[in-house]
């Protein structure tokens, strides 16, 4: 998402200021008044959200839901509790941006959410993220996938903050599934990530993906954990890149089994580029850099 | 003269490898370098490519008669010169199309050539069969407009159908168009849809036969061997 389209977005806020553009059957609020407004809320709620969105999605819609939260002040800090429905049945995508305007706002992003696939509800989703290098960034989402229903998510990290903690914990229950990518371009930063997918229902399944850049002073830590807790498959894919000397990974993947019906597999690596890689794209006519970005953006979409 | 290779030494480790190549292509003219295993034909391609793998020793490396014995690899591309590779890599998540679209130096359209657009969509090389990935290196190297090209072992792992797709397509893109070509061969059944004007026989790091009938010198090989060139008995009577 660029911009142009961020500025266009269903929900936005900059700083603390929002604005909402409406959709029929979507219901968009802040979360504080839709705690007000719908009581059942409360318990996917932690007490009353001070910030943050609520988007129900009540019909079938053809275009995406888009969000944007931007820090565009020095020192704002941001602290937002977000929820997200989507109805049975309905096939929706959603895009979320979340950024600083500027390199060196000093910002603070702090964002929890649930996201809930009611049954046979489809959803994907594709979440940006793109900070200023003095920026402290901790997000905490949980999806919950209920009966037959699918996700598809997407979060991607276009440019690290001084620190960043990401949690996601996604749950399965029956035959629904989950495909989770994390991508990370990470320079300058102390990044943690914790994902974890738990597949509770039978025949339920997940892909967790990650894919982490380490460039310039880039301290990575990342423990990924699928646990089964039926008759289920799971799948875990953590590939690290360090393409400076500076750079610290520590990727941790983790399978726990706790139904023996279900079938757990993982790949995981570091390893720097490939000389041979690099020498035949030279073999092309690109430059050492040029090489390095081709393989390096390779990486992060593969 | 397109390129010009003087008294070339080059080793790789410890191990001297090319002990004096000599070799020179006009424009326009298409040449055959044979050689049995190990006789250091991957290492002229390389070292032509500017791998900093491989360290001269000694010799120069003219390119339009311009020395780029010393010049980084990309250098080398920009002023002309293409390369194919025997075993390409696999680029994760890089499709071909991509890559074409940053190298191009030339409106290619693959279906003129009549090969599947099909390995476009794909990431470079990965899954890619022995023949896409022969059309995979045909299509890079005829997209950067080059000069001279030099085929390594294009046609290795080719069965006749495609040796002659593929060699046709050298030959209207390339040799037809005045590009200048270094075929290196093992089994030489190219040589029969190219044609080359002078080929070369590459033994123990030194070209030590130079001759214009191509058929005469696979006949030669296949029948004696290279035993035959290292005495050079070509010429001689037969026994």
């Amino acid at each position: 998402m660029d911009m142009k389209n961020a500025e266009n977005a269903n929900y936005t806020q900059k700083d603390h200021e929002i604005n909402i553009t409406k959709i029929e059957g979507v219901e968009i609020l802040p979360s504080k008044k839709a705690m007000e407004k719908y009581e059942w809320t409360q318990e996917y709620f932690k007490g009353e959200p001070k910030e943050g969105y609520f988007i129900w999605i009540k019909e079938q819609i053809d275009f995406p839901v888009t969000t944007c939260m931007s820090i565009a002040s020095k020192s704002v800090s941001q602290n937002l509790q977000n929820l997200i429905i989507i109805e049975k049945g309905l096939k929706v995508k959603l895009q979320g941006m979340c950024n600083s305007i500027k390199k060196d706002l000093c910002g603070g992003h702090t964002a929890s959410g649930k996201i809930i696939l009611k049954e046979n509800a489809v959803l994907e989703y594709n979440h940006f993220h793109t900070w200023g290098k003095e920026d402290i960034v901790n997000t905490d989402y949980e999806f919950i996938l209920e009966k037959n229903s699918k996700l598809i998510y997407n979060y991607k990290i276009h440019s690290t903050p001084k620190k960043m903690k990401l949690n996601a914990e996604i749950i399965c229950l029956e035959n629904s599934s989950a495909k989770i990518k994390i991508i990370g371009d990470c320079e300058n930063t102390d990044l943690e990530i914790n994902d974890n997918i738990t597949l509770k229902g039978k025949n339920s399944s997940g892909i967790l993906k990650l894919r982490l850049v380490g460039k310039e002073n880039a301290k990575i830590l990342s423990r990924s954990r699928i646990t089964t807790e039926a008759e289920c498959k799971g799948h875990l894919d953590c590939q690290g890149l360090p393409i400076h000397k500076t750079a610290e990974m520590i990727l941790i993947p983790e399978l726990v089994c706790k139904d023996n019906q279900s079938q757990i597999t993982h790949e995981a690596s570091i390893g720097k580029i490939s000389e041979e890689e690099l020498n035949y794209l030279k073999t092309r006519g690109l430059n050492e850099s040029e090489a390095i970005e081709l393989i390096v953006n390779g990486f992060l979409e593969d | 003269m397109v390129l010009e290779i003087r008294d070339l030494k080059v080793k790789s480790g410890e191990k001297d490898i090319l002990k004096g190549i000599n070799l020179k292509i006009n424009q326009g003219e298409t040449h055959a370098l044979f050689g049995p295993n190990a006789s250091g034909k991957s290492t002229l391609v390389q070292t032509l490519a500017g791998n900093p793998r491989y360290e001269v020793t000694g010799g120069k490396i003219l390119f339009n008669g311009v020395d780029i014995t010393k010049l980084p690899t990309e250098e080398r591309i920009k002023m002309g010169l293409a390369i194919t590779w025997q075993n390409p890599p696999t680029i994760k998540g890089v499709k071909l199309s991509k890559l074409l679209d940053k190298i191009s130096k030339r409106d290619l359209k693959p279906e003129e050539l009549e090969v599947n657009s099909g390995i476009l969509n794909r990431n470079i090389n990965q899954n890619f069969s022995g023949g896409e990935k022969k059309i995979s290196e045909l299509l890079q190297v005829i997209s950067l407009n080059p000069k001279l090209v030099i085929f390594d072992e294009i046609d290795s792992g080719l069965d006749i159908k495609k040796l002659e797709k593929v060699s046709k397509i050298i030959k209207k893109e390339l040799i037809d168009k005045n590009v200048s070509v270094l075929v290196i061969t093992h089994n030489g059944e190219i040589l029969n849809f190219l044609k080359p004007k002078i080929i070369n026989v590459l033994v123990d790091g030194k070209i030590i036969c130079e001759e214009t009938d191509y058929g005469k010198v696979l006949k030669t090989i296949k029948e004696y061997g290279y035993e035959k060139c290292r005495k050079c008995e070509l010429h001689a009577e037969r026994p």
